[in-house]
């Protein structure tokens, strides 16, 4: 079993970011209601002339600490060296979308930190830069649902007498990016349950990301004891 | 309940390798046939061109987008064989975990980019036509001209093949590597013409690289189906392929 | 495994090499060489299609720059030759002389296509100045990017020439190989760029 020192570290900064993000979340103006694509390039203009400290401060925050998930990430992928897999092929595709996951969050706070830094330029402008940011973020789910299905498929592949997560985080991790590909779709909807403010696009995909963590970090906590402990056994 | 290939020690692998290739081939059908920007629209065009190009490429565009920033995430599955592959070689991890990291970054101005760009430029069809034009520009340019990730992952590549003495791979595939690189260096020039065979949609800089590239994709996901028909899960040189090779991988009958 | 004692043998490897080096260089000289006869059909295509303008901006290429260039990499390629030869007659100390020759004389192509790059732009010929010097800086920039690469080539084959476990005279041939494409790439950009008039 490998070293497992500093996990527990590691595995502790979740709470911590987990605030972060809910407070990022909170103080952006433009999620809690979310903005409608259907508004004009003046409102949308106004929006940001309003709101500029908001944007501004939540989104430098966000751009701080969207890559905070990466540690917890290579957590479970550190777990899943003890399934039964005879490759490493499936960490290895973990690995794959852990790196690229994060840029898209990064990306669409770059572009509201854009159409907030210049409030009086034409409204065109931060229209695009608003859209731009808003695609991002809702439509950039591949390497979400790409780390469910491979964390589902590790899971199915861990055929042994105690497998280090159980079959049903394999079906909620399914269930979840399932929840997440709707939103790919928002593109094609200015109003409705598919738009960027939708139901399905909005709600469903951030609770369902939100979901993903909490009940991962109860498996993975599982997952780390039984690790110290194993660790522990053979010290 | 159990997934498919029950018996087959080697099925990891064989399920990266048929996502891979669904994926090249999903790749490949909604860039060329189903959103139309390869061959990439002409960098030429007026704003009121781009603003025509967007409308008529309407449902297309963000129905072919949509499917990718759906599925996309099914890339890592060939970055994760190559990967594999290079850990099977005698060099040393750097390299396996160099090309996994700069690969992994890829898929960013590999298809996120161009979606995004695409998609903002077909969601609002009244949008300012210069403001459509730079939408457009940065879909194509981001898509075409970032060259670095794919220039410095294939030297990668082909240095660990070179130096390989497992023959995980042939040498000349190794070769192949550098003319895959090469085309990177050549598609540069499509950030200084919008007119020409420099162009991002020009003879050299599209149609010539495109066919290099087509080719080499092809190929190693042809070479990784031998290595995993190969592989027998040891260290040192990759046995021979065996004979009864063509036999579909779960009745592959494995040494004793 | 009884399906792999029952096969039928395969053929013993012949003695004799049917090419020099490995033969997957020669696969990469094969697809170089391809892709660069399309970007020579592409140029040639172009030329004949604005023949006359073409021609003017031909006349500002200095044919004696080009042809010293040339005869410093033909020089370049007979050295590697010997370097070759010597090699084989285990005579490595020469042979790593030689190894230096051709670097040497590369250093020099590269000194004169420096010079006439540099020359062209002072004229006011640059990449994006005319069709004809597009073709003229792209040919001979990749063709550069090729030559730095042969620096590369070298470097392995002194590698393996001073090292006295490593000779491997396979290896050596296969980076004399590819030093001779670079040259032969020039001879046909030169014949193209410089001459074809």
């Amino acid at each position: 079993m490998g070293r497992i020192s500093g996990e527990r570290i590691i595995f502790w900064t979740l709470p911590a970011v987990a605030i972060i993000w809910i407070l990022a979340f909170c103080l952006f103006p433009g999620f809690l209601p979310p903005m409608s694509p259907t508004s004009s390039a003046g409102d949308v203009a106004r929006f940001y002339q309003e709101h500029t400290a908001r944007v501004r401060y939540s989104m430098i925050v966000l751009n701080w600490f969207c890559v905070a998930l990466i540690p917890i990430l290579m957590l479970i992928v550190e777990r899943m060296r003890r399934m039964a897999h005879r490759t490493p092929i499936m960490r290895y595709c973990m690995i794959g979308v852990a790196g690229a996951a994060p840029i898209v969050f990064l990306t669409s706070s770059v572009f509201w930190l854009l159409a907030a830094f210049r409030p009086d330029r034409a409204p065109d402008l931060t229209q695009m830069y608003n859209d731009l940011a808003w695609i991002t973020f809702t439509c950039g789910v591949p390497f979400l649902v790409g780390q469910c299905v491979f964390l589902a498929i590790s899971i199915g592949l861990d055929e042994q007498p105690q497998p280090v997560f159980p079959r049903w985080v394999a079906s909620f991790n399914i269930v979840i990016a399932l929840a997440l590909i709707p939103a790919a779709f928002a593109g094609l909807a200015h109003t409705g349950a598919l738009a960027w403010n939708g139901f399905l696009s909005f709600w469903v995909k951030n609770v369902a990301i939100a979901l993903w963590i909490i009940v991962m970090s109860v498996v993975l906590a599982k997952a780390l004891q039984r690790d110290v402990a194993v660790a522990g056994a053979a010290a | 309940m159990s997934l498919p290939l029950r018996d087959d020690p080697k099925r990891e692998l064989w399920y990266a390798w048929y996502a891979a290739v669904f994926f090249y081939t999903l790749y490949s059908v909604i860039f060329f046939l189903v959103t139309h920007v390869q061959p990439p629209g002409q960098p030429w065009y007026t704003p009121t061109q781009v603003t025509h190009w967007f409308a008529h490429y309407h449902n297309g565009l963000l129905i072919g987008f949509a499917l990718i920033f759906a599925l996309g995430g099914l890339s890592a599955t060939s970055i994760a064989l190559i990967t594999y592959s290079i850990r099977r070689m005698s060099v040393s991890r750097a390299f396996a975990y160099s090309y996994l990291i700069l690969y992994a970054v890829s898929a960013v101005p590999g298809f996120l980019f161009i979606c995004v760009a695409m998609t903002a430029g077909t969601f609002r069809p009244d949008r300012d036509p210069q403001l459509q034009q730079w939408l457009y520009d940065f879909g194509f340019l981001s898509f075409s001209g970032t060259m670095g990730v794919f220039l410095i992952g294939s030297l990668i590549w082909m240095t660990a093949i070179l130096l390989d003495k497992n023959r995980v791979f042939p040498k000349w595939f190794g070769y192949l590597n550098l003319c895959n690189a090469l085309t990177e260096v050549v598609v540069a020039p499509s950030w200084i013409f919008y007119r020409g065979v420099f162009a991002w949609n020009g003879l050299i800089a599209w149609w010539i690289d495109v066919f290099v590239f087509g080719i080499y994709t092809g190929v190693f996901l042809m070479l990784l189906r031998n290595m995993i028909l190969r592989e027998d899960f040891g260290s040192g040189p990759l046995p021979e392929l065996p004979l009864l090779a063509r036999q579909a991988p779960a009745t592959l009958e494995l040494a004793s | 495994m009884t399906t792999i004692e029952t096969a039928p043998p395969t053929p013993p490897v012949t003695e004799t090499k049917r090419v020099p080096g490995q033969p997957d260089m020669w696969v990469f000289v094969i697809f170089e060489s391809l892709i660069f006869t399309a970007y020579f059909a592409v140029y040639l295509y172009y030329r004949a299609r604005h023949e006359a303008a073409f021609l003017a901006a031909q006349s500002h290429l200095e044919l004696w720059l080009g042809v010293l260039a040339t005869i410093a990499l033909l020089t370049s390629s007979w050295s590697i030759a010997r370097c070759v030869q010597t090699a084989r007659a285990g005579r490595y100390k020469t042979a790593v002389r030689d190894a230096y020759l051709t670097a040497g004389f590369g250093v020099v192509f590269m000194g004169l296509k420096i010079a006439d790059w540099v020359h062209q732009i002072h004229l006011g010929n640059t990449f994006t100045s005319s069709q004809f010097f597009q073709y003229y800086f792209f040919l001979t920039a990749i063709h550069f990017v090729h030559l730095l690469i042969g620096f590369v080539v070298l470097g392995v084959l002194l590698y393996q020439l001073s090292g006295a476990e490593r000779r491997s005279q396979e290896i050596v041939e296969t980076c004399a190989t590819y030093w001779h494409t670079v040259d032969f790439l020039w001879v046909l950009i030169f014949a193209l760029l410089y001459v074809v008039r």
